[in-house]
């Protein structure tokens, strides 16, 4: 806090990023969570979650000031109902199809490719659903952050790079993986500032060979500096234009941080059966956003309002439900 | 009176501003660049406020939301007593945080001896009620789809498996199910039982008996299994356990993962101790009913324990050999009977063991 403060009175505003999220309180938060969401048999989720991530934005901190999280339990609600719905009738096809595989093997081959087909469109879906979602949700001063991607462009990108992924047998995913984020992240705006993403396929596809072959020849210990190098290249390659000028998102978070990182969660989860997962996150999250900066000439004082309201949030618990982590 | 920023939605800019708590609502009067204003924020439309520290923050009205921040100055105190009750100002979150570390440790503790209780009585109890109650055609259904899909990876020797049929239809059984024998080729010294009534028999086994008792030991052990449904109770626990997990993660695609992987997973559920030694004593009460020698079952564990290494795989997941014998010798002095030769299954036998 006083750091932050004291950079706040040099002439050169500098647009600092800080978590100031503590374990104790996010565990006060998630103990209502969960005593709520076993009495309501998990109909609570959505709320629950709205409650974390609204604690979470509250305490993430860019020049001094808080991110608001403005999505309600209500709004991800109906999205969690719409997307159980969707999710019941796919598996409802697959395992009809599993149970007629004895029969009729024809069915059941339908029924696979219906259920694949299903869920190769939901992926592109729920990323650019979750995408306008939350970024319409969440502002900082007021100043609302959006998504102007449209869901075309979003197949577009996705079914080209499966493809070539699918004929290059895994190899191109390293590119697949870079472009989405290029496709997410050119789409992506803060006020009137808006987002790229550099990050190269090509560098990916190296850092990954790297990392796996030292990982082998270190007996793993080289995870905790590949998994390093993953977070460098996902943040590193973040720019940020604002009024022509601009400026980069830069970590410098080191392998022997993310070791401690690592290791400590894995021994809070485990000794303390899972009730100490409070703090594993704010510790990543303190890990993450305190040895991140903003390089460059960002001015925080000179964003503007440009973004219209947007409430959807339909594909908001689809990306959890499906397990995807885009920021 | 307090000081803080005004942030008015339309640009991020901080503007210097005095913000006074009148009694129904709040004045704000800022000024930048030249520039000056009032605003007047009626309660009523003044988001609810959580999680505040040292800064406050309030926010208020529509899209784009205008909000302020106020650092200290006894803002937050001033704030809760002069509009003590205000909708704005409510929260279940911020009232269970005040409790303190006491409050985390009491809730952090009823919560874990929930889960506990939860997991180790709550969910076993209850999905064996619910398996118990699962209708014995479903189950037969649901087992001949299983029995299928294991079989396409297993090479069936339908003379033995017509030899041991004969031999179970000479046997005695009291099944809710129809019993259905099959005998496999595999090296491996093992036998299993499918809900539903199948029983799966490896070749290996049957070679290495030398008496049919302990053949009709092994039926009675896994015919028993599939009448106390251990199975399909072991999987009712696992879809329970699964489903809360679920529930408590938000992860909905894993339920339906179970259902269909049932089939594969089937084979390495471990039945506990207890239910291997409930179909032991099931074992022993086949051998009863059909006035058969009561030592065929101990012969059967002797068997399995006299090749440790060979058989170290199938016993993993039962008790101990030697406490299965000890406790199957205990009930032998119950049954006092003169065990009376069968014939029937004797031929039956000679024709399996030919085969």
């Amino acid at each position: 806090m006083q750091e932050t403060s004291t950079q706040q009175e040099t002439i050169v505003s500098k647009p600092t990023l800080a978590f100031n999220g503590q374990g104790t309180e996010l565990f006060s938060i998630q103990i209502v969570n969960i005593a709520l969401m076993l009495v309501t048999l998990g109909l609570y989720y959505p709320w629950a979650k709205a409650k974390n991530l609204q604690y979470i934005y509250r305490k993430t901190e860019l020049a001094g000031s808080p991110f608001t999280f403005h999505g309600t339990g209500k709004e991800m609600f109906i999205g969690f109902i719409k997307g159980l719905g969707i999710f019941a009738v796919l598996y409802s096809i697959l395992i009809y199809g599993t149970l007629q595989a004895q029969t009729d093997l024809g069915m059941y081959f339908l029924c696979l490719f219906v259920f694949m087909g299903g869920l190769s469109v939901l992926v592109p879906l729920a990323i650019h659903g979750m995408m306008r979602y939350r970024t319409s949700r969440t502002s900082w001063r007021g100043i609302h952050m959006g998504y102007r991607g449209t869901l075309g462009s979003m197949f577009k990108v996705f079914y080209l790079n499966l493809f070539l992924t699918i004929i290059t047998f895994g190899i191109y995913s390293a590119w697949f993986t870079t472009n989405i984020r290029k496709e997410i992240f050119k789409n992506l705006r803060f006020g009137n500032a808006q987002f790229s993403y550099t990050g190269d396929g090509g560098e990916l596809l190296i850092l990954n060979i790297k990392g796996y072959i030292f990982t082998i020849f270190t007996l793993g210990i080289y995870s905790f500096w590949w998994a390093k190098d993953l977070v460098h290249f996902y943040i590193n390659n973040i720019f940020i234009e604002q009024d022509g000028k601009y400026s980069r998102l830069d970590t410098s978070l080191t392998g022997g941080q993310y070791f401690v990182l690592a290791v400590g969660n894995l021994l809070i989860m485990v000794f303390t059966l899972g009730l100490g997962y409070a703090w594993v996150v704010t510790r990543t999250m303190h890990a993450i956003v305190n040895n991140c900066e903003i390089i460059g000439e960002f001015n925080p004082d000179a964003l503007a309002q440009t973004e219209e309201e947007y409430k959807n949030a339909t594909f908001e618990d689809m990306a959890d439900m499906m397990d995807i982590g885009i920021i | 009176m307090f000081e803080g920023k005004y942030y008015n939605g339309r640009t991020s800019k901080g503007m210097p501003a005095f913000i006074t708590l009148e009694p129904n609502y709040i004045r704000i009067s800022w000024r930048a660049d030249g520039d000056s204003g009032t605003e007047i924020w009626h309660l009523d439309q003044i988001h609810k406020s959580e999680f505040n520290d040292a800064t406050t923050v309030l926010e208020y009205g529509g899209f784009p939301r205008q909000s302020i921040a106020v650092f200290e100055q006894g803002f937050r105190e001033v704030l809760e007593m002069k509009f003590s009750g205000a909708s704005f100002l409510r929260s279940k979150y911020d009232s269970f945080q005040r409790t303190g570390v006491k409050g985390l440790v009491i809730g952090g503790v009823s919560l874990l001896v929930l889960a506990i209780v939860l997991f180790v009585w709550g969910i076993p109890a209850l999905a064996e009620k619910a398996a118990a109650h699962f209708p014995e055609e479903y189950e037969r259904a649901m087992g001949e789809q299983l029995y299928h899909q294991m079989m396409m990876g297993h090479t069936v020797d339908s003379a033995k498996t017509a030899a041991l049929q004969e031999y179970v239809a000479a046997l005695h059984v009291e099944s809710d199910f129809p019993v259905q024998v099959t005998v496999v080729k595999n090296d491996q010294v093992n036998a299993f039982a499918i809900p539903g009534g199948f029983v799966v028999v490896h070749d290996a086994i049957l070679d290495e008996m030398e008496h049919h008792e302990e053949l009709a030991g092994l039926l009675g052990h896994e015919i028993g299994h599939v009448q106390m449904r251990h199975s399909t109770k072991a999987l009712a626990r696992s879809l329970s356990y699964y489903m809360l997990l679920s529930i408590l993660f938000g992860d909905v695609s894993g339920i339906a993962a179970v259902i269909v992987d049932n089939a594969s997973t089937l084979t390495n559920l471990e039945y506990s101790r207890s239910a291997e030694t409930d179909a032991d004593k099931a074992g022993l009460e086949l051998l009863v009913q059909n006035n058969l020698n009561p030592q065929g079952m101990v012969w059967l564990m002797e068997r399995l324990q006299s090749d440790a290494p060979e058989f170290l795989k199938f016993i993993s997941t039962h008790p101990a050999t030697q406490d299965r014998i000890n406790e199957i010798e205990s009930h032998i002095p119950e049954t006092n009977y003169k065990p009376v030769p069968n014939p029937a299954l004797e031929a039956a036998w000679k024709k399996l063991k030919a085969e």
